[in-house]
């Protein structure tokens, strides 16, 4: 590997980390009710990442396309990883939250206007989900034993494990928005919805009906504001909360007539972004007890063994005997080098004593080879 | 660097200064170097037979160069190394409890020393000896009877009951020592008629052990029989000779497991410690080397619970 890919190979894999804590303390963000100012460097930061993996997965394609390895990329390096992992994530969740914050920016009855908040918002929270595939990159490109069928075995275990949490997680979601059913996301729409129509039918949006539009609002925590005509007829906050708290994905309008109502999506959020905390902790746990309980116990049981008995077939001087545990003496590998152990490496010596030829040398030529530059 | 000699020693030096050659005993070290130059003739030929090198020799003459410099500085290493040995660590009060009251121990490790340099001229001799002077060099010996002698176990009724070593672990260890020593006295005088397997092995006939003692016997005057002997049975079979002393049986372990020895050695993952699994393969081949298996049982114990 040449010094400059072994660089950029390095500056993936501190991205990864620095992605992965960055995925973790955007839901963390929302749920302990950051400041704006924070959410949306996180939120940035988030987009910068799906640029930058976007750019990896394209360089990585187009260096196997050149190679004429493409398939080889995608399916056997776990290339769909790398696709899944980026560009989804920047077209259905940091971009467009990037662009509602660009045209947006904080103002109230801003980008509510301009385009369905309500469909951005599912999209980016279903979208999220994918990000939790990042994980999988980690464990991926950290070597975390020697053996490459070790690390191969691991990789596809993980992958599966992880990738099918994730798109059973993205298949409840879809399904989720497509069927009705009793979560607090309907239970909350219901309520705001009813909310909606009490304020159009007793038309308390009108003028003249602030005092009652205020109490009838103050007991609908849902409502952030009400608007007519352009008017501002209620509002929970004053501007410079609202400015400091609420993002574009933070609330949808609904409208009805001329009445348009700035309905609180925070609690949905909040409610997604716990979610997310979870599933977030359970993969990671998944992935970590993988690399941690499972890899020493594949190494062990597998690949370690397999390796002294490589060894010991391709070195003459190698005469180490494996390691047979008692608990897996029985296991076909173990049974193997109990015959290794047994019969071979006895003939081996043998026929060592026999041949004098006193094994190799550790030495090489690369040991000499300065001495005839 | 003019003289041919100053390049061969120049060239012997720098491959003795290899990291890769770290954890060997000098002998060791001596025939890495030998098989070096073995393995790697036709990419070593055309360089070293060059105007830069050794412009006009052939490969057999460039080889006998620098294996006779290699062996001139090995010898530097490894006498000093002898004579270390014989000098400050072994003591000789095991030869007064011997029996043998008025031997003149200061004329010892001259008569050995003496002894060893004409043996080690010898080429087979030599290579021979890497396995004693590794197991020396690297102090198994001491480090097994130390074992032997908290265990009390069959090694030790053999040692003390059946041949009846009346001294205590520090005098057996020097008595092994010189054992190890001598291991290679067998070729002395030249073996002649030993089959493929003795060859192998390096193990001699009872007779030719016995022939052998004589003439070990006015070569070093100073040193016990019993010492001779458990040296030079040390190279009998125990298959052919159930009566051999104990210090030969282990001697002839102990020389051997020094062959393949090497210090502060990386253990794979998966793999046995060196010692516990040479031990395990010693004992599947007990009968092809001539071991005694109980004591190669013992031994194996010892290595599997220190980790050796």
């Amino acid at each position: 590997m040449s010094k400059t890919r072994s660089f950029l190979e390095n500056v993936v894999i501190v991205a990864i980390v620095l992605v992965l804590i960055q995925t973790f303390l955007e839901d963390l963000a929302i749920v302990l009710g950051w400041t704006i100012g924070a959410r949306e460097a996180l939120m940035l930061a988030g987009f910068f990442f799906d640029v930058f993996f976007t750019i990896e997965f394209l360089t990585r394609s187009y260096d196997a396309f050149r190679d004429r390895r493409f398939a080889q990329y995608l399916w056997v390096d776990r290339g769909w990883i790398d696709f899944l992992a980026a560009v989804p994530l920047l077209i259905f969740n940091s971009g467009p939250s990037v662009i509602a914050w660009y045209i947006g920016g904080v103002a109230v009855g801003g980008s509510g206007g301009m385009m369905n908040v309500l469909k951005v918002v599912k999209a980016i929270r279903i979208a999220r989900i994918l990000r939790l595939l990042r994980v999988l990159k980690i464990f991926r490109r950290i070597k975390n034993t020697e053996s490459v069928m070790a690390q191969r075995h691991l990789a596809t275990i993980s992958a599966m494990v992880v990738t099918v949490f994730v798109f059973v997680l993205l298949v409840l979601s879809v399904g989720g928005a497509a069927v009705t059913l009793p979560t607090l996301d309907h239970t909350y729409q219901q309520q705001v919805s009813s909310a909606v129509d009490h304020i159009e039918s007793e038309q308390l949006a009108e003028a003249g009906n602030e005092a009652e539009l205020a109490r009838f609002a103050d007991t609908h925590p849902g409502i952030i504001a009400v608007e007519q005509a352009g008017t501002v007829r209620y509002s929970r906050y004053d501007q410079a909360y609202l400015s400091e708290n609420y993002r574009p994905i933070d609330y949808t309008v609904l409208q009805q007539a001329g009445t348009e109502v700035f309905v609180d999506l925070t609690p949905i959020n909040r409610e997604q972004a716990v979610d997310n905390l979870r599933y977030f902790l359970i993969i990671v746990s998944i992935v970590l007890v993988l690399m941690l309980v499972y890899s020493p116990h594949f190494a062990l049981t597998v690949s370690d063994p397999i390796h002294v008995m490589r060894r010991g077939m391709a070195e003459k001087n190698y005469r180490l005997e494996v390691r047979v545990p008692r608990q897996y003496r029985d296991d076909d590998v173990y049974r193997l080098a109990q015959e290794y152990n047994r019969v071979y490496l006895p003939m081996k010596d043998r026929e060592a004593a026999a041949e004098d030829s006193g094994g190799t040398s550790g030495l090489t030529m690369g040991d000499v080879k300065d001495l005839f530059e | 660097m003019n003289s041919e000699s100053e390049k061969a020693d120049a060239f012997v030096g720098r491959l003795l200064q290899n990291p890769a050659l770290n954890g060997f005993s000098a002998l060791q070290q001596e025939e890495q170097i030998v098989q070096f130059l073995h393995g790697n003739a036709a990419q070593l030929a055309p360089t070293l037979s060059s105007s830069q090198f050794f412009p006009g020799k052939n490969w057999n003459q460039i080889f006998a160069l620098l294996v006779s410099r290699l062996t001139e500085a090995i010898n530097r290493t490894l006498f000093a190394d002898l004579q270390r040995i014989l000098t400050e660590n072994v003591d000789y009060t095991f030869v007064e409890l011997l029996g043998q009251q008025r031997v003149n121990t200061d004329a010892i490790p001259r008569e050995l020393l003496q002894l060893m340099k004409k043996l080690l001229e010898k080429q087979e001799a030599r290579r021979a000896f890497t396995g004693p002077f590794t197991a020396l060099h690297f102090g198994l010996a001491d480090q097994y009877v130390n074992e032997i002698f908290s265990r009390k176990s069959y090694i030790h009724f053999e040692l003390t009951k059946v041949q009846r070593l009346r001294m205590g672990k520090e005098e057996v260890q020097n008595f092994l020592q010189i054992s190890l020593l001598l291991k290679p006295s067998v070729f002395l005088i030249s073996a002649g008629g030993q089959s493929q397997q003795d060859r192998a092995t390096g193990m001699v006939q009872n007779q030719f052990a016995e022939k052998v003692l004589g003439v070990l016997k006015k070569e070093l005057r100073s040193v016990p029989e019993q010492v001779l002997q458990s040296a030079v049975h040390s190279s009998v079979s125990f298959n052919a000779n159930r009566f051999i002393e104990a210090t030969a049986r282990l001697a002839a372990i102990l020389g051997a497991r020094g062959k393949s020895y090497q210090a502060n050695v990386k253990v794979d993952r998966g793999a046995d410690s060196p010692d516990k699994s040479w031990l395990s393969t010693a004992r599947r081949n007990y009968k092809f080397y001539g071991f005694d298996i109980k004591m190669l049982d013992e031994l194996y114990k010892i290595a599997a619970e220190n980790v050796w």
